[in-house]
């Protein structure tokens, strides 16, 4: 299963030079994680940025950096942590983040559950969102952009089916209400800019229930 | 420096690092996205188009010195302290710089640069040279170390910097090329000197990028298009076969 829908190039020149804020880089994460092509992407970018630092002009470190790195190297190192498992059915996300949030997962609506993952200053949040089948997603649209990868399942979009691993970006003009159409329900991981901003009566009552 | 302080000047630092994400994550998003191209339908077949024969260029200094990925190597296999020392001693001054292009100040860049350097020890088992040079790993560990400061800045969840680099298995042709430090710096040295720029600024500086636009005498989306020019042509010279 290789995602057909990718993040535009801009998004992963920014995920690969460390520029994307935490939101942003989980769900673009997400989807890089089971796609490689966009794997190969980053990994070009990763490579000119290697070259990049191996040719900055070196800063004096403090006289005593070196003992001090050869005294550290000595202590016994944390123990690492093992990856948290994937979660049955999910594409193979960053699994300790989305797994903790889906434990604080509340139902928002009827078939409708949100799980905040990262909240982050200036109104931007990451969250998971479950959607059951035969459900919209109330009619919105937003301050600033949403990024969406499809954890599971598939949604409907402006004519466009997204599947797991699919990546999908709206911006602030975009006015759009995803629909889940297939088979079961759907789970994404999304980052905001800022709050939705709902455009008809269902929304109105979505929006408070969900705080999104 | 006290050894026990090092978390510490991390902790107090990130907000510093805080303030440069959030500069440069506004800057980006003012940017105007190009409306058609949300998500981008990519053609599954790679592109057949010859490489024309890459010009060895000696500009750059170190780039493709091949001891520094055995260094590592040495590192994973036999714990080879005088091949750390030589790694700290290259790699440390430089990911000090990078930390203080990005808007460190002197404590928080020379902590950082120390953290690096120890998760090389740490994880150099998990070092590919197959899969990545060594000056690429060492970026990707620095670069996410910054962002994990940023991080616990906002006092967000700790995640280990590895956590999410998992990648999936990637073309041959990607992974040789990628690897060869040599090749990456000459495709590099190819690219007209307007693009090399912004893909300098785009790693390295804490200036929003309308302000990079504006000390470049132009428009935002100029900047932005040059970027994605530039990253085109890299593709193309690196992305084929060898
Ligand atoms: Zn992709």
């Amino acid at each position: 299963m290789t995602p057909r829908r990718h993040p535009i190039s801009d998004r992963l020149i920014e995920y690969a030079a460390g520029s994307l804020n935490p939101e942003r880089r989980l769900v673009v994460g997400a989807h890089v994680r089971v796609c490689p092509a966009c794997a190969g992407e980053i990994a070009i970018v990763e490579a000119v940025g290697g070259v990049l630092i191996d040719a900055l002009p070196a800063v004096e470190m403090h006289e005593d950096a070196l003992a001090l790195a050869l005294a550290r190297i000595e202590r016994p190192a944390p123990p690492r942590r093992e990856p948290a498992p994937g979660i049955q059915g999910w594409i193979d996300a960053p699994a300790a983040a989305v797994e903790s949030a889906r434990r604080r997962r509340r139902w928002a609506a009827p078939g409708v559950w949100v799980a905040p993952v990262i909240g982050g200053p200036y109104g931007r949040r990451s969250y998971l969102l479950g959607i059951g089948p035969g459900i919209s997603v109330p009619r919105h649209t937003h301050l600033g952009s949403e990024l969406v990868c499809v954890l599971k399942g598939a949604f409907e979009d402006r004519g466009e089916i997204y599947g797991p691993g699919d990546f999908c970006e709206s911006d602030e003009d975009v006015e759009h209400r995803p629909r889940v159409t297939h088979g079961g329900d759907c789970v994404c991981l999304v980052a905001v800019d800022a709050s939705l901003v709902a455009r008809d009566w269902l929304g109105r009552i979505f929006q408070p229930l969900v705080r999104i | 420096m006290s050894t026990g302080a090092g978390s510490h000047s991390v902790l107090t630092g990130a907000s510093v690092i805080q303030a440069v994400e959030y500069n440069v994550t506004r800057a980006m998003n003012a940017v105007t996205v190009s409306r058609q191209g949300h998500s981008v339908e990519r053609a599954p077949e790679v592109r057949a188009a010859k490489r024309s024969p890459m010009a060895i260029s000696g500009a750059q200094p170190t780039a493709g010195l091949p001891g520094l990925s055995a260094l590592i190597v040495a590192i994973a296999e036999r714990g080879d302290r005088a091949a750390f020392a030589t790694l700290f001693n290259h790699f440390a001054p430089r990911v000090k710089s990078y930390m203080l292009r990005l808007g460190a100040d002197g404590q928080l860049a020379e902590e950082l640069a120390q953290e690096t350097m120890l998760t090389v020890w740490r994880r150099a088992d998990g070092f590919d040279p197959a899969r990545a040079a060594a000056s690429t790993w060492i970026f990707t560990i620095a670069r996410n170390l910054r962002i994990d400061a940023a991080r616990r800045g906002q006092r967000m969840k700790h995640d280990d910097p590895f956590d999410e680099t998992i990648a999936p298995d990637l073309p041959d042709a990607i992974l040789s090329a990628a690897q060869d430090e040599t090749r990456v710096a000459s495709a590099i040295g190819q690219l007209p000197l307007d693009q090399a720029r912004v893909i300098r600024e785009a790693f390295f500086s804490d200036k929003p990028h309308s302000e990079i636009a504006a000390e470049l005498g132009l428009p935002l989306g100029t900047v932005k298009s040059r970027l994605r020019l530039a990253m085109a042509r890299l593709r193309g010279l690196l992305g084929e076969a060898a």
